[in-house]
């Protein structure tokens, strides 16, 4: 084992994303650091288009950081591998494969595992995630909510040190979107996975989280960083969100959001103020 | 609720008449089967009613007797055998060359931004336009022939191709690579298979395009072949031989067609 202080460091990192030639770059990351410890749940919130997905892009190793530096496990992150599972919203499974043929392909490239266990571990995270009996199912013949369970399975099924899921409920309804929180919960107290979890959606964050990172308008800085536990007595029930702690910390979670969406507007509507 | 009217099939025919409707798969048919009669109908009727001269519109039994008597007297068989050699030939080669140029135009910038303008100029310059080119270069025999229908085909399936490599989703190549795959796996396992259905598609389309090819290459020099069969009986005047072979044609085009719709079925069932 390796030593290192913390399990994943964010150093000094911002992030530009080149434009048209001779444009400004546009500034979608500045100055983040934050430390992340094994098993914690940790939740970014932020206004739509801030740069929080970004963020969570670098952690897996799909952008590049303009400055700083993100250490995972004492190793610094250079490109995508097996060690950072990635969860979309969308395109999250693969259509051509069957269930069990996506959950099997998490571990398509590892060499050191045997094709009979590779099965087992597949049909293992399949049951999970309660998607036992759908093997044979193609993916467009399963809903949108076993799609990102299928997703979960595939992930978790390849062994990562760390889960970073992009909104990956953000495309299904209300209800699915709770069950699946609690399932998500249910996995993870299984699993004890390190996950970073991508989200706009206030109470999702508060019901999901340990920690709470919430961003600013572009470019994301942290400007606000909570413990849930501090505020509420955490469980994987959906009778949490009514409970009165649960709407207070909503409620100020919300205003903070609100202020910094409008001013992702006002940035929008006048562009050369925001300069 | 579905009526009792509805379930006797009246939904059906409202279907046919509604905008963007359904249509069940019998229903298909049986319209694919009248289009067709109405036409050969319509067709005997304006060749027999003698309005139109025999030497411009034979009736369909002339036409008939003719394909017979080409098959049996004038060893037709081979011509048809000729023809489909030629276009099978030119269009393996193109979609060879075709398929890996075109995923790597996608993949690679470098390649994808050096050939592209290229090929976009080439797609543009109209096939029989090329004969003349041809035959300078490479003479009248086979090798012009597959040359002429090869670059017919091969600069079309490529941007085609190209296009097909650029839909496959972002997510997916993301995904493959956070499982550990390297970049060949990710050709193997994510953009072949996401882009296959697409493929075969434009491979159906652009085969289509090679069967009128090969007729414009053996019009203009050739000793046997199905086009050269037309161009011959059209020089004796024997419009029904001609019609036989614009017939033969359109019979290969629809079998291949059909063929490579059915393995599409077959090969891609989860798009059902």
């Amino acid at each position: 084992m390796a030593f290192y202080d913390h399990f994943l460091q964010i150093d000094h990192l911002s992030k530009w994303f080149a434009t048209e030639h001779g444009k400004e770059p546009i500034h979608v990351i500045d100055d983040v650091s934050m430390t992340i410890e094994g098993g914690d749940f940790v939740v970014f919130v932020g206004p739509s288009g801030c740069g929080k997905t970004t963020l969570m892009r670098i952690v897996a190793g799909l952008e590049t950081t303009s400055e700083g530096r993100i250490v995972l496990e004492g190793e610094e992150v250079k490109g995508p591998d097996r060690k950072k599972g990635v969860v979309f919203q969308s395109y999250s499974s693969f259509p051509w494969l069957t269930v069990f043929e996506n959950a099997r392909f998490g571990l398509k490239f590892r060499d050191d595992v045997t094709k009979n266990e590779k099965d087992g571990i597949a049909r293992h995270y399949l049951e999970l995630v309660g998607l036992a009996g759908f093997e044979d199912f193609y993916v467009n013949r399963i809903s949108g909510g076993m799609r990102q369970r299928l997703a979960i399975a595939r992930t978790l099924a390849a062994g990562p040190d760390i889960l970073l899921m992009d909104e990956p409920f953000g495309a299904l309804d209300a209800q699915n979107r709770e069950f699946l929180q609690v399932q998500l919960l249910e996995i993870r107290a299984k699993e004890r996975k390190t996950i970073i979890f991508v989200t706009h959606d206030v109470e999702e964050a508060i019901f999901l989280a340990e920690r709470i990172f919430v961003f600013s308008a572009r470019p994301a800085k942290i400007i606000e960083e909570i413990t849930v536990s501090d505020h509420l007595v955490r469980e994987a029930s959906l009778e949490l969100k009514e409970t009165e702690a649960f709407f207070k910390l909503r409620n100020h979670l919300m205003a903070v959001c609100r202020a910094q969406a409008q001013r992702t507007e006002a940035m929008i509507m006048s562009p050369n103020a925001a300069r | 609720m579905l009526s009792e009217r509805d379930k006797k099939g009246r939904f059906e025919w409202k279907g046919l008449f509604t905008f963007r409707g359904g249509i069940s798969r019998p229903m298909e048919l049986s319209l694919a089967v009248a289009s067709f009669t109405i036409l050969l109908v319509f067709w005997i009727a304006l060749a027999e009613s003698g309005l139109i001269r025999e030497a411009y519109l034979p009736s369909p039994i002339r036409v008939a007797i003719a394909m017979y008597t080409l098959f049996a007297e004038f060893n037709f068989i081979k011509d048809v055998y000729i023809s489909i050699l030629r276009v099978m030939i030119a269009f393996t080669i193109a979609a060879l060359m075709a398929i890996p140029l075109g995923i790597l135009m996608n993949t690679y910038r470098i390649i994808g931004a050096t050939h592209e303008p290229v090929m976009d100029l080439i797609r543009y310059l109209p096939v029989p336009a090329l004969v003349p080119l041809t035959v300078i270069w490479l003479g009248i025999g086979e090798t012009s022939k597959i040359a002429l229908l090869w670059m017919g085909t091969f600069f079309q399936l490529v941007l085609l191709i190209a296009d097909a490599a650029r839909r496959v989703p972002g997510e997916y190549v993301e995904i493959c690579y956070t499982l550990g795959a390297k970049t060949r796996h990710v050709l193997r396992w994510i953009i072949l298979p996401a882009m296959a259905p697409t493929m075969v598609d434009n491979l159906r389309i652009t085969l289509g395009w090679c069967w009128s090819y090969v007729i414009i290459a053996e019009i203009v020099a050739a000793n046997e072949g199905i086009g050269h069969v037309i161009w011959i009986s059209r020089r004796f005047g024997k419009m029904p031989e001609v019609m036989a072979g614009v017939l033969a044609i359109g019979f290969i085009g629809l079998a291949s067609d059909q063929l490579i719709r059915y393995f599409h079925r077959r090969a891609f069932r989860y798009l059902e």
